[in-house]
């Protein structure tokens, strides 16, 4: 099909089933990508996203089982006919979690890994280490470990790393996931910059609004692979009513060694609220829900109304740190005394689990398995509220809105719903009021509709608030 | 610092098995020299307990110079329980010579692979092995599992802490309830092996897409025995010598 044509990617009717699996991920995704061209793949959760991106670089059908129907053309190699190490040659990914794919203990090392690959001299290693450090301004890195750097920077050292062997294609699977909103913003910028020197660029992400400031990415969707609206569930939420009650924070500091993490913070909040903790990485978001919850060692009070601990749920960002029942439902009513029937059902069809009761949850989407999470919180029905960390982290435009839809319901109810996030659109749709924290103090406390309007306040601490925040989200 | 628990430092410092000490002069020699300067220290665990005594004195004050004395002390504080209840066990069924000398040994054994451990890299590490005669993509799984060491440790504490707040996993005192010890278990086990299986996945595509299965593979750095790697090495080497041979 392609041999001799000036296509960086090429795809023609292909269709990926994994071995395991009765129907195919995706099916008929035919599409061209030209050096210097943008295509942004869009689509909600489980819709074959990633599947798609793998099949884009040559790792399925390389490292995979299953069927692959049609032809993937790397310019004029056929993926399923040529080693990877060729692809890899022709086409570099960016895997959705940058952290998690750093092969070396210094971010000189994980650029040179993939030169090394390339069985380059020395001396031109050493050259395009040295400008791709300066390109993307990681010159003051050169030796740290780049697994603790932040998530932009991360994104940046994974991007050097894939550019140095110059490949005429780039392929990102969800780059933005992990992201504040002005690390974001500016890979996208990057982004179109690399467009401009002449990399096709293809990027699987369902976060399309930051994509449509760059203005030339064409948009690619994904079929949904069920009629999710059919999950809405409209009856009320079955939780019973809390009596009102205070939260109050006194004076509540966290040191980890020598350096100061929470610093002096005293607050005050209420049931029935949906607060948003907003802040860079290293804030201290997550020490301060761990603060509420009581894992971690802090000076100062906590206490509601009655003098007590509050009684917090608390939902990981990580989901898989705490999955290992062998189905949805034995994960969700695992040690809840007497279940109510009422309420697991309707978590099942508020958060969209319905259909994988009997499945095993290690089998689920990492937005699944963070709904499924809050599922397991919320049947043993925490007397004060839950603690959200990252929630929409994964999650598509439709689950984000269940999400809000689920925190309101439980406002209603009388509980409270802190929600440490990034994704300040969400916050700013379902919120009632926002907590900026910058070095572990908070900063700003008051509605979100007020602090997203306080330009000084968001230079300060280094986010920026996206000009399209405020269209409507559903 | 309380000297029986080492995990009351600060954050980070609990989850970690060993610390690179980048400001240490061994930082810089070849990693096989300081392979088998490990060995050799080792190896004097079979001295008697005088001259094991003269040894470890020597050792330590080696470690000081070198700068890993702080090292040193912390991986013997990881395991002081344990060497107190040897200590009184020996002392009790044998007596206190026996019980100094395996206390000796035991912080020899542990002392020595913090000379290689804390002073190279994952990178080092990988041409150590492939200079050894190491096939590449076993010395590179190794090197990336001595990478992910620290991340293991981390991990394992997080999901612990997951599940305690979820009341999946509780303190069980006694052996009555094997049951629920099995079920806390369970509840560490499946999410850890989940993220060690993830993890190794991503390794592998993220290796594989930038060409690590490439028969053209040129290495960026190089190790190079020089005349400071040797001359270590044989005085380690001589130093063992007259210490076992010496009357």
């Amino acid at each position: 099909m392609c041999p001799g044509s000036n296509h960086a990617l090429a795809a023609s009717a292909i269709a990926f089933t994994y071995h395991n699996q009765a129907t195919p991920s995706f099916r008929d995704v035919t599409l061209k990508v030209c050096a210097g061209e943008r295509l942004l793949i869009t689509g909600s959760s489980g819709c074959g996203k990633s599947t798609l991106a793998r099949c884009f670089v040559g790792l399925i059908p390389h490292l995979y089982n299953g069927e692959l129907d049609g032809e993937v053309w790397l310019g004029d190699s056929r993926t399923d006919q040529t080693p990877l190490w060729q692809l890899a040659e022709r086409a570099g990914m960016v895997l959705q979690n940058t952290q998690a794919q750093m092969l070396a203990s210094t971010v000189e090392d994980e650029i040179a890994f993939g030169l090394e690959n390339l069985g380059l001299p020395r001396a031109e290693i050493e050259e395009r280490i040295e400008a791709m450090l300066e390109r993307f301004d990681l010159c003051k890195h050169r030796t740290h470990d780049p697994r603790r750097l932040s998530g932009g920077e991360g994104q940046r050292v994974m991007l050097a790393a894939m550019l140095a062997r110059r490949p005429p294609l780039l392929v990102l699977d969800e780059p933005l996931s992990m992201l504040d909103t002005t690390a974001a913003h500016d890979l996208v910028v990057h982004l179109s910059e690399l467009a401009r020197q002449g990399n096709a660029i293809v990027v699987c992400e369902h976060r399309s609004h930051y994509f449509h400031d760059a203005g030339t990415f064409r948009e690619y969707p994904l079929p949904s692979p069920i009629n999710i609206s059919a999950q809405d569930d409209a009856s009320p939420a079955p939780i019973y009513s809390a009596p009102h009650f205070d939260l109050g924070i006194e004076n509540l500091s966290v040191n980890f060694g020598q350096r100061r993490i929470l610093d002096n913070i005293s607050l005050d909040l209420n049931s029935g609220q949906i607060v948003a903790l907003v802040g860079v990485n290293g804030s201290g978001k997550t020490t301060l829900l761990r603060c509420l919850i009581g894992l971690q060692r802090c000076a100062g009070k906590i206490q509601v109304t009655d003098g007590a601990m509050p009684d917090l749920g608390l939902v990981y960002q990580n989901p898989d740190l705490q999955l290992f029942n062998p189905t949805v439902r034995e994960e969700i009513l695992f040690r809840v005394k007497e279940p109510d029937e009422q309420l697991y059902r309707w978590l099942l069809l508020r958060l969209g689990l319905a259909r994988y009761e009997i499945h095993s949850p290690l089998l689920l989407s990492e937005g699944e398995k963070k709904r499924l999470c809050l599922a397991m919180v919320l049947m043993h029905q925490p007397r004060h509220g839950v603690l959200l960390d990252e929630p929409t982290l994964g999650q598509d435009h439709h689950h984000r809105i269940l999400l809000g839809h689920t925190a309101r319901e439980l406002a209603a109810a009388g509980r409270l719903v802190i929600v440490a996030t990034h994704d300040l659109a969400w916050a700013a749709h379902y919120a009632t009021q926002m907590l900026v924290l910058h070095a572990g103090r908070i900063i700003a406390n008051d509605k979100p509709s007020v602090l997203l309007h306080d330009s000084d306040l968001w230079r300060r601490v280094n986010l920026r608030v996206p000009d399209w925040i405020w269209e409507p989200i559903a | 610092m309380n000297p029986f628990n080492p995990f009351r430092r600060g954050r980070g410092e609990h989850k970690r098995l060993i610390r690179m000490v980048p400001e240490s002069p061994l930082r810089n020699v070849d990693p096989r020299a300081k392979l088998a300067i490990c060995l050799l220290v080792a190896l004097s665990v079979m001295l008697p307990l005088e001259r094991l005594a003269i040894f470890w004195l020597l050792f330590t004050a080696s470690m000081i110079a070198a700068r890993l004395g702080e090292e040193m002390l912390f991986q013997i504080q990881r395991i002081a329980w344990i060497l107190i209840i040897l200590f009184i066990l020996d002392w009790i069924a044998i007596g206190p010579d026996f019980a100094l000398l395996i206390t000796l040994r035991f912080t020899l054994v542990v002392s020595a692979f913090t000379i290689f451990f804390a002073t190279t890299s994952p990178e080092e590490f990988r041409l150590a092995l492939e200079r050894l005669g190491f096939p590449y993509a076993y010395a590179f799984s190794l090197s990336l599992a001595f990478l992910s060491v620290s991340l293991m440790i981390e991990e394992w504490h997080n999901i612990l802490e997951a599940q305690r707040s979820r009341g999946a996993w509780q303190e069980i005192k006694g052996l009555r309830r094997i049951g629920d010890q099995l079920n806390n278990l369970v509840a560490l086990g499946v999410p850890a092996v989940v993220l060690t299986v993830k993890r190794a996945w991503t390794f592998t595509e993220a290796a594989y897409t930038r060409g690590f299965d490439s028969p053209h593979r040129r290495p960026y750095r190089e190790l190079v025995m020089r005349r400071v790697d040797w001359a270590l090495s044989l005085g380690a080497l001589g130093a063992i010598a007259l210490i076992f041979f010496w009357r």
